[in-house]
């Protein structure tokens, strides 16, 4: 035997070792795993819902949130129809309206949000600086250009109050649970091959999620991934407001503030995040301001964990809506983990709009109602920019976290916060004696392949048999080694698998067989007939491998977990079916040096 | 051991118009049965109610299940809640749905009842379970109740709902739950629970994005195959190999449906595993028809495609039972969803390996004739 034929098997032996090592935590119940393989493939097979169970977790999709969110961007919108009302814009550059023609807008025609019945009535209220401009807000005003309101009292008068439209209330409530599923579903689709269910009620506002398996550390993660709303805004910090020092006067104990050049309020320990926000809730911030709060270095001195204040204007100038991919990145100075992101065509001009105006201000980067940071703006930024997480965590988790706000950003932000309603260990959704009966099946089916295969090809069936195995093998210990979930149509999928499997086997025993009549020796016989069976078993392969990917990129969901499953059959048979039987072949033909080839 | 004797060759052509009529009327009917009787849609796609109970004394969700099964309820759900006794989540298909023309009844008893234009908005929820109602005045609860049966309603609460500027009422019709109750009991006895936890409607796990995500990477997948098989090949055999494709999974989902078997996602993942099988079948006998096409000069494609199905029928059968056997296996020794897997693969590989040979390779031709005349035809 040459050299290539040893560097051959080889790869062979070293990849059914890799597979037996992944696969061994998945049979860890039976064999006990040691730590040292447990430190490279700590990953098994994830038992599916219907086999083993899992957990359910039940979200209620905070509508109310929603609409208060819709009600202020409508507000947003009333404030510059308004503009073009009182003729203070034109009906063009409504869109495009500055802050100071902003503010001189305000005090002509003031927009409040008013929130009536404990936020049940969201409503928004105009309130007019003279009757000649109030003369010209009329109920058509209202109807042509906010199908979402209508006027609930004072036309005509210097104070409008305008109510949400109850018929798009339940509109709303059902696009928030509908958008909700999608973002969830999107981002556990990004965790891997999870098979989870996600059903959504929007009736009951509410969407439940059952997560196969039962691994406490996965559960966290996803629960976090899942819950968390992920609204990226950028918003610009207002430095310049004269009185904020007496807005900010007198905080409670705990709270203190640092009155430099522009005024903020902090705390420092583990609490002192609720205790800055329960007390800036109490304060009087004008309608287009808002305080925010966000991380600053700690002062072990007085507690720890330090948070700070930043006012700002309300208005989010750039959203997450406009971005385009994000990515986990490193700061180029002190390498800590950092999460870089692109904006779209749409996000990149705002962006370059907003901060080529506000140049030596600072911009602060929200997300969930949290300052992430607030840096000044240098210059003219476009599309690329980048949100450092801080270095007040350990390096490990700050790299978990730019992962997993990776993972929400591209899947976008959830329309509403979700609140957990309801958390519940399940059992499977199939009974044992199904279960026992599908393995079984699997077994039997797999076995009659092999005794099939055995009889009709005879050494060549030995041959294809054991590529069948190895094949199993790999299949299983890449699943393992991903943390795949397996259902029982997974287990049938395998199984079949196994059948199709031996295609590329058949297709080149044939062509031995085919060599072999036409009177050539064995060796030759097998060379030529791998060499012609490559074409067809390729072309058929990569066919098929070409709707999976595909399935892969545009699924959802099971559909996902489908195409990634093909896909893996696929590289394992054509490594078994062509380059390990060759390996097998090889040695029959030149090392044994057979002089007839039984293929039956 | 040789199923097929070396040299065969059999006029596969010649059979092809009535193989060929045959196949078609299969595909025809099924895609009438789409329409008509139109698919038996499972949980997965239809939603349906999710009742949470807890039995009074131990129980096995197995007993659940097979009580359940009795009393005539397809494929319940039967999950058992750990950490609490005998407390299960049960999700059936049934939903107790009220009719347009019920829904119309309620709502004029309601407002002769009530008053002329009492209801501002009426809304059934799609499980029929409850009914949600904005009034313009605020009513008496038991007086609504009434009126609501007056229209036929079986209301088994009303309350009121608040938070809102209208008053707005909910009413817990009698449905699905309290008929699987009742079954339970006739099971159970005094075990059975007297009232659910819980009862809900589900929606579909499979809903709108599903749908729409399934159907957008089909197409895709279908323009790649086309695309690819175009390059690897030539124009001639891009689209009998999708149409042989769609042929398949279109008759094994039409047997599904006029057997009316539940269509479920394993059902969708079972389709997309015979459209695999299906491609790489034909793409097998292309193969051989291209390397003949080289080989062999002085033969037209007719003939060529006899020769190179011929010279693969070997493979093509062996290749289907060994599949089959797996198949069979899940058939027999299965239950449940692993036995509809293993009829609907069943049915797509017989019907995959005869469209190859009598869909993909004769459409091949007619597109050689209709791109190639002059060459060939002669």
């Amino acid at each position: 035997m040459d050299r290539g034929w040893y560097f051959r098997l080889a790869i062979v032996v070293g990849s059914t070792i890799l597979g037996l090592l992944a696969l061994w935590p998945s049979v860890d119940r039976w064999l006990p795993t040691p730590d040292i393989v447990k430190e490279y493939f700590d990953n098994q097979i994830n038992p599916g819902l219907d086999i083993k169970g899992g957990l359910r977790l039940m979200y209620e999709v905070e509508v109310d949130e929603y609409i208060r969110d819709r009600r202020d961007r409508i507000a947003e919108q009333v404030q510059r129809q308004c503009g073009v009302l009182i003729g203070a814009v034109s009906e063009e550059d409504v869109d495009d309206v500055d802050r100071e023609t902003m503010s001189k807008i305000q005090e002509r025609c003031k927009i409040e949000r008013v929130d009536k019945d404990g936020g049940a009535v969201r409503a928004i209220r105009v309130t007019f600086s003279n009757q000649a401009d109030a003369d010209k807000l009329s109920k058509t005003w209202v109807r042509d250009y906010f199908r979402d309101l209508r006027v609930a009292s004072g036309v005509g008068g210097l104070v409008v109050d305008l109510h949400m439209r109850e018929e798009q209330l339940s509109n709303m409530r059902e696009t928030a649970v509908r958008q909700s599923e999608r973002t969830i579903t999107n981002r556990i689709d990004s965790l891997g091959v999870l098979e989870p269910t996600v059903i959504a009620r929007p009736n009951d506002g509410d969407i439940i999620i059952e997560v196969p398996g039962a691994q406490e550390s996965s559960f966290e993660r996803i629960k976090s991934i899942i819950s968390r709303t992920a609204q990226l805004q950028f918003k610009i910090v207002d430095d310049e407001a004269t009185d904020v020092g007496a807005l900010l006067s007198n905080p409670p104990p705990g709270i203190y503030l640092d009155a430099d050049s522009q005024p903020y309020l902090e705390a420092f320990g583990e609490d002192a995040r609720e205790l800055l926000r329960d007390h800036i809730a109490t304060i009087p911030v004008p309608d287009d301001h808002e305080l925010a709060i966000g991380r600053q270095d700690p002062d072990p001195d007085r507690g720890g964990e330090g948070w700070r204040t930043y006012y700002m204007y309300r208005v989010a100038d750039v959203t997450g809506e406009d971005l385009d991919d994000a990515a986990v990145g490193f700061d180029p100075q002190s390498g800590s983990p950092e999460v870089d992101f692109t904006m779209n065509t749409r996000g990149a001009s705002r962006m370059a709009d907003l901060t080529g105006s506000s140049i030596g201000k600072r911009m602060a980067i929200v997300l969930d109602d949290r300052v992430e940071s607030a840096p000044v703006i240098q210059g003219q930024i476009g599309a690329r920019g980048r949100i450092t997480l801080g270095a007040y965590l350990d390096r490990n988790e700050l790299l978990q976290e730019a992962k997993d706000l990776v993972v929400v950003l591209q899947a976008g932000a959830l329309p509403a916060p979700l609140r957990p309603a309801n958390e519940q260990l399940i059992g499977p959704t199939l009974g044992q004696d199904s279960v026992t009966k599908g393995a079984r099946a699997a077994l039997i089916g797999v076995l009659l392949v092999l005794l099939f295969m055995a009889v009709y090809y005879q050494v060549a069936g030995l041959v294809a048999d054991t590529m069948v195995v190895l094949n199993l093998l790999l299949l299983l210990g890449i699943m393992s080694g991903i943390g795949a979930t397996l259902t029982l149509p997974g287990v049938a999928a395998i199984a079949l698998t196994v059948g199709m499997a031996v295609d590329a086997n058949v297709l080149i025993t044939e062509r031995i067989r085919e060599e072999l009549r036409l009177g050539k020796s064995p060796r030759s016989a097998v060379e030529q007939g791998f060499a012609r069976a490559y074409s067809s078993v390729f072309d058929s392969q990569l066919t098929t491998a070409i709707a999976g990917v595909v399935l892969w990129q545009f699924g959802t969901g099971p559909i996902k977990g489908f195409a990634t499953m093909l896909l893996i059959g696929i590289a394992t048979s054509l490594f078994t079916g062509t380059f390990c039987s060759k390996v097998v072949f090889d040695w029959i033909v030149r090392g044994l040096r057979v002089q007839r080839l039984r293929v039956g | 051991m040789e199923f097929v004797k070396p040299g065969t060759y059999i006029d596969f052509m010649k059979y092809r118009a009535p193989v060929v009529t045959f196949l078609g009327l299969l595909a025809t009917l099924s895609l009438v049965s789409l329409f008509y009787p139109g698919p038996n849609y499972g949980i997965d796609f239809a939603g349906g109610t999710e009742i949470q109970l807890q039995f009074s004394a131990d129980t096995s969700p197995g007993e659940v299940r097979a009580a359940l099964g009795e009393a005539g309820y397809s494929r319940p759900d039967v999950i058992s809640v750990e950490g609490a006794d005998n407390e299960y989540i049960i999700r059936v298909r049934e939903v107790s749905s009220l009719p347009e023309e019920q829904v119309g009844q309620i709502r004029e008893s309601v407002n002769s009842i009530l008053g002329e234009d009492v209801i501002r908005e009426m809304k059934v929820s799609p499980g029929g379970d409850k009914i949600t109602l904005r009034v313009s005045v605020e009513v008496n609860e038991q007086q609504l109740q009434e009126a609501l049966e007056a229209g036929g309603a079986r209301v088994r609460s009303v309350s009121s709902l608040a938070g809102s500027r209208d008053p707005r009422y909910e009413a817990q019709l009698v449905g699905v739950a309290d008929e699987l109750l009742t079954s339970l009991q006739k099971a159970f006895a005094d075990r059975a629970p007297e009232t659910p936890l819980r009862v809900e409607w589900v929606g579909p796990k499979a809903g709108e994005q599903l749908r729409d995500a399934a159907i957008q990477s089909l197409l895709y997948a279908i323009a790649f195959i086309m695309l690819y098989v175009a390059f690897r090949f030539d124009m001639r055999f891009a689209p009998g190999g999708v149409i042989a494709m769609f042929h398949d999974a279109l008759i094994t989902l039409g047997v599904y449906v006029l057997l009316q078997k539940e269509v479920n996602l394993t059902t969708v993942a079972a389709l997309l595993t015979i459209m695999g099988y299906s491609i790489n079948d034909t793409i097998v006998v292309y193969d051989r028809i291209r390397e003949n096409m080289v080989r062999v000069r002085d033969k037209s494609l007719r003939e060529l495609i006899n020769i190179s199905t011929s010279q693969m029928l070997s493979r093509t059968i062996i290749t289907s039972v060994t599949t089959l056997l797996s198949v069979a296996a899940f058939f027999f020794l299965g239950t449940g969803v692993i036995q509809d897997i293993a009829f609907a693969l069943g049915i797509g590989i017989m019907i995959g390996t005869l469209s190859s040979i009598f869909i993909a390779a004769p459409i091949t031709e007619l597109m050689d004739r209709r791109l190639f005349s002059r060459s060939t035809g002669s």
